[in-house]
């Protein structure tokens, strides 16, 4: 009858509600997913900005030239050129580290192309320059030098150093050389010192097919030198005049040319 | 020959070790090789020793060559005898000239207008040391051969180093000529003693390992790190603690091998330090101890200490400043500003 057919009106105005309101709810979680979107895109889109812009400088330098190197670059050339620097300093033979008190030298010496003896020197800066360890052997005159040129002058303090110290070992190769190489001529055992600034050494020569013994006295009397100052010969047996001339002759030649190196033209001026 | 150069040569061969005996007699060159093949040094001491006397006699030996003998014999045998350090100083600049002939002179001219009764030899070394053999007598007796000072001198540096006798009263004697004859003013011992003669000279000539910073280390130096159990189910807990005790340990005593002292004594006269409640020693006087350290190697036992844990890295500067100080003998006293643990050293 009527009512059944209201209860059905009803119903299909209840459930058209539902439907509509469902609906509804489905735009608005839509809308709400839309703007989610949106938002996201915004955020891809910035973060992408912020990638191309790292890449460019990039891009840009190698469009540009080196006028922008990278900071990696760079870096890399200042340790190069100063491992360079380093080297060069210590081919020089005085190389220096600074240390947390001052600074620590080393002194590298050599002669004629040989590498011989390093030595060190650690120096303290504050309040005063002095030295504060060392390996410097106790017969250089080292407090000599240091009084004289350590607070005023450190670079002329290491080259006087450095001249003492490759002198000095300048000389004791030339001994050890002559020892070394020309011990049949040498009669007896040679005589030197600590700095080995003063030798005494006999040795045989033969003059018009006689053999006579000479006895030779270097003297080095400057310190920074390997040549030495003062040469004489003398003869202990009675000696004929020729015997002078080839005296004078070798003194003059051992002034002039390193001793190992002028030996073998002593043994044969005659 | 005279009777007591004989006894002397006798006893100084049988001081030597039999196997040694032949080398010695030999760098003596006092007597011939065909002499020396002639003796049995196969038999007892006591006649080996007869027989180079018997040869000596031949030679016709003065106490000369006795003496030389004797200066090879401690020579090869120095760390036998106690050396003490002696440092001489000078005022003026000029070069030093070192002549041998010279020095050696002046030291005999010196020791003989003061005791007209020495017997003193010299004998030059490869590295520069000259070795001075002083035999005591008194203006009334000869030389005694058997109590004898030993001085080593390097040329042209301000140290040297001497074995006294027992006659300790004729030092100064020595001292003052070894002064005029190097042509320093004057002569002071110092605080270092020790049986190694080369390990002494190592320190005071600077030629022991210090560890100096370098950017370009010698390739020498390669740091030897000891083979690691490679047992992997042993793990090392504290493997960062103990690399940094070993890099603070290099850091104060370098990589090579420490020169050899037997022992270094701390004089304290420090004030007594309590829990004032106690009311221990409340006089403030200085409460005087010593503290003498022993070993056969002192310095190695020391570089040894932290690494094996039983002592912190670093070390007290009192132990580890030995070489750099070039003194084995010290005095502490209290600081005059109260500060606790602070010491100074005359």
């Amino acid at each position: 009858g009527m009512f059944a057919h209201l209860e059905m009106l009803e119903k299909q105005a209840h459930e058209a509600a539902m439907k509509e309101e469902a609906a509804e709810q489905q735009e608005k979680k839509l809308s709400r997913l839309k703007s989610r979107v949106q938002e996201l895109r915004l955020q891809r889109d910035q973060l992408r900005e912020k990638v191309e812009q790292q890449e460019q400088p990039g891009k840009e330098g190698a469009a540009s030239g080196p006028a922008h190197p990278s900071a990696r670059a760079v870096l890399e050339w200042k340790i190069k050129s100063l491992k360079s620097m380093l080297q060069l300093f210590y081919l020089t033979g005085i190389s220096g580290k600074l240390t947390k008190q001052g600074v620590c030298f080393c002194i590298s010496t050599a002669y004629e192309g040989t590498y011989l003896d390093f030595y060190y020197l650690d120096l303290l800066t504050k309040p005063a320059v002095r030295i504060h360890r060392h390996s410097i052997p106790t017969f250089i005159p080292l407090e000599q030098i240091s009084k004289r040129f350590l607070q005023t002058d450190i670079r002329r303090f290491l080259a006087v150093l450095s001249d003492h110290l490759n002198a000095y070992v300048g000389r004791r190769h030339q001994a050890e050389q002559l020892q070394e190489h020309f011990s049949d001529q040498i009669v007896g055992t040679m005589q030197r010192n600590s700095l080995c600034n003063l030798l005494l050494f006999n040795y045989k020569v033969l003059i018009d097919k006689q053999p006579f013994q000479l006895s030779a006295r270097l003297l080095y009397g400057d310190l920074c030198s390997s040549l030495p100052t003062q040469v004489t010969i003398s003869s202990t047996q009675d000696s004929p005049t020729s015997l002078a001339e080839t005296a004078a002759a070798h003194s003059d030649l051992l002034r002039r040319v390193a001793l190992h190196k002028a030996f073998p033209s002593l043994l044969s001026t005659q | 020959m005279d009777e007591t150069v004989a006894e002397y040569i006798r006893r100084t061969v049988l001081k030597i070790p039999r196997d040694e005996i032949k080398t010695m007699l030999q760098k003596w060159g006092f007597l011939s090789e065909a002499q020396l093949q002639n003796i049995n040094f196969h038999q007892i001491k006591e006649n080996i020793s007869q027989e180079v006397v018997q040869l000596c006699e031949e030679n016709c030996a003065d106490i000369k060559q006795a003496a030389v003998l004797d200066i090879i014999y401690n020579h090869i045998y120095q760390n036998k005898r106690m050396w003490s350090v002696y440092q001489m100083n000078k005022k003026g600049e000029e070069t030093e000239i070192f002549d041998l002939t010279d020095f050696k002179k002046k030291i005999k001219r010196q020791l003989r207008t003061a005791l007209k009764n020495v017997t003193i030899n010299f004998r030059e070394y490869e590295d520069n040391a000259i070795w001075i053999r002083v035999a005591w007598g008194t203006p009334y007796t000869k030389p005694n051969q058997y109590k004898t000072s030993y001085a080593v001198y390097h040329s042209q540096t301000p140290y040297v180093f001497i074995s006294a006798s027992v006659f300790r009263s004729n030092l100064p004697l020595l001292c003052q000529a070894l002064v005029v004859a190097t042509s320093y003013q004057d002569i002071r011992e110092m605080e270092l003693r020790g049986h190694s003669l080369s390990s002494l000279k190592d320190i005071v000539f600077r030629r022991y390992s210090q560890n100096f910073q370098t950017h370009c280390p010698r390739p020498l130096q390669e740091r030897n790190v000891a083979p690691e159990n490679v047992d992997l189910r042993i793990i090392r807990e504290n493997k960062t603690e103990k690399e940094k005790i070993e890099r603070v340990n290099w850091e104060v005593f370098g990589h090579g091998p420490q020169p050899k002292l037997e022992f270094a004594q701390y004089k304290l006269e420090t004030t007594f330090r309590s829990d004032p409640k106690m009311h221990i020693l409340d006089k403030k006087e200085p409460f005087r101890c010593m503290v003498k350290f022993s070993s056969p190697n002192l310095l190695e036992s020391l570089k040894s200490l932290a690494p094996a844990g039983m002592a912190d890295a670093p070390l007290s500067p009192l132990l580890t400043c030995i070489p750099h100080k070039a003194r084995n003998y010290f005095k502490i006293r209290d600081k005059k500003d109260l500060l606790p643990g602070g010491f100074t050293s005359p």
